[in-house]
């Protein structure tokens, strides 16, 4: 499925602007978007396998690459 | 009238620019000469504009709207985009209007239905062979981007058959031109799957050896292979429209170098046109 919300902030979290307001306050960029509850928690907890039901992998790429996750952790949370 | 004067694929995972000093000295050799063949054939076939064949990796579009084809018909475009690729030299560069809508009117007249666009932003898929390439001297750029980053995706053999488009549209432009065609992207790599990191090589061999067969039994081996060798494996979409623009037939490998710094089979093919 597509959550369409939670895509189009990932979408647009590859503005450096927005992704450092995001890594500063998540809380504040994610209040911009209609996101369900069980979503917000995902991001909170790096809830990769959740989110990856609910996007395009090249957007879950990218918002893990803005958060400053490297890619053998964000490898290994997929997978976990 | 105008003419095709070459095809060309070569490989653009981001990591080529982003981890460019990582790679291992041996490994970026090669890819650095593959690139730089290919730009110094460019070079040579005096090309005037190069249709660029990509996906468009969200920088342009969203789920909002989606094409499965955009044809750029700008005078102008935007270089990329991503905050890792602004030393790139190039901020906006030219297209070819008369060309691009050109393309766009024959697809239509042909029975194929492409979006077009006014300005596009030319992200890494794009803008890294390019600068990889060491151009003297950038030719104007048609981008076209064929989605291959997020289903329903067009089918290969429609990709291939746009390569077919693309060289009647060429052949039937009024103005003298050399005109030549890049696919970019590929070969196999997944980009944030479980399976990211891994390279097919023995799959990207046999596509490689198939592209030297027929059309038919390349696109069924694609098929039946594509979904289960990562999804960055998709974007050889591109080269089956450098493949249709050529004629089917078989391509000179310039150089296979499966990376795992870059977390990709990087591949360089050039078409003979004849």
């Amino acid at each position: 499925m597509r959550d369409y919300w939670l895509s189009k902030m990932f979408f647009d979290l590859q503005s450096p602007a927005l992704a450092a307001q995001f890594r500063a306050d998540p809380q504040a960029v994610m209040a911009k978007y209609p996101l369900d509850e069980r979503v917000k928690r995902a991001i909170a907890e790096h809830d990769a396998p959740f989110l990856a039901g609910r996007t395009n992998a090249y957007l879950l790429r990218y918002y893990f690459f803005a958060v400053g996750m490297k890619d053998d952790e964000f490898v290994r949370r997929l997978n976990g | 009238m105008a003419s095709l004067v070459g095809a060309f694929a070569a490989s653009h995972g981001p990591l080529i620019i982003r981890e460019w000093e990582n790679v291992p000295p041996g490994q970026k050799q090669r890819m650095g000469d593959a690139f730089r063949e290919l730009g110094q054939r460019i070079t040579a076939a005096k090309v005037d504009v190069l249709i660029a064949v990509s996906p468009d990796h969200w920088s342009n579009f969203f789920l909002d709207n989606v094409p499965t084809i955009c044809i750029g018909v700008g005078e102008v475009n935007d270089g990329p985009p991503e905050p890792w690729m602004k030393a790139f030299p190039h901020r906006e560069m030219p297209g070819h209007a008369g060309l691009g809508m050109h393309i766009v009117e024959t697809a239509l007249e042909q029975g194929f239905e492409p979006s077009f666009s006014h300005r596009l932003k030319m992200d890494h898929g794009i803008c890294i062979p390019l600068w990889r390439m060491e151009l003297a001297k950038m030719p104007r750029v048609v981008p076209i981007f064929l989605n291959s980053i997020e289903t329903p995706m067009p089918t290969l053999r429609r990709c291939y058959q746009w390569g077919g488009l693309l060289r009647k549209a060429i052949e039937s432009y009024p103005e003298k031109l050399r005109v030549a065609i890049l696919g970019t992207g590929g070969l196999s790599h997944s980009i944030g799957e479980k399976t990211m990191g891994a390279i097919h090589e023995d799959f990207d061999h046999e596509t490689i050896r198939r592209f030297g067969g027929a059309p038919e039994d390349l696109i069924a081996f694609l098929d039946e292979g594509l979904p289960t060798r990562g999804n960055g494996s998709e974007e050889v979409r591109n080269w089956l429209v450098a493949h249709g623009a050529a004629g089917g037939r078989g391509f000179e490998l310039v150089d296979y170098v499966p990376s795992p710094k870059v977390i990709v089979g990087c591949g360089f093919a050039s078409w003979q046109i004849n």
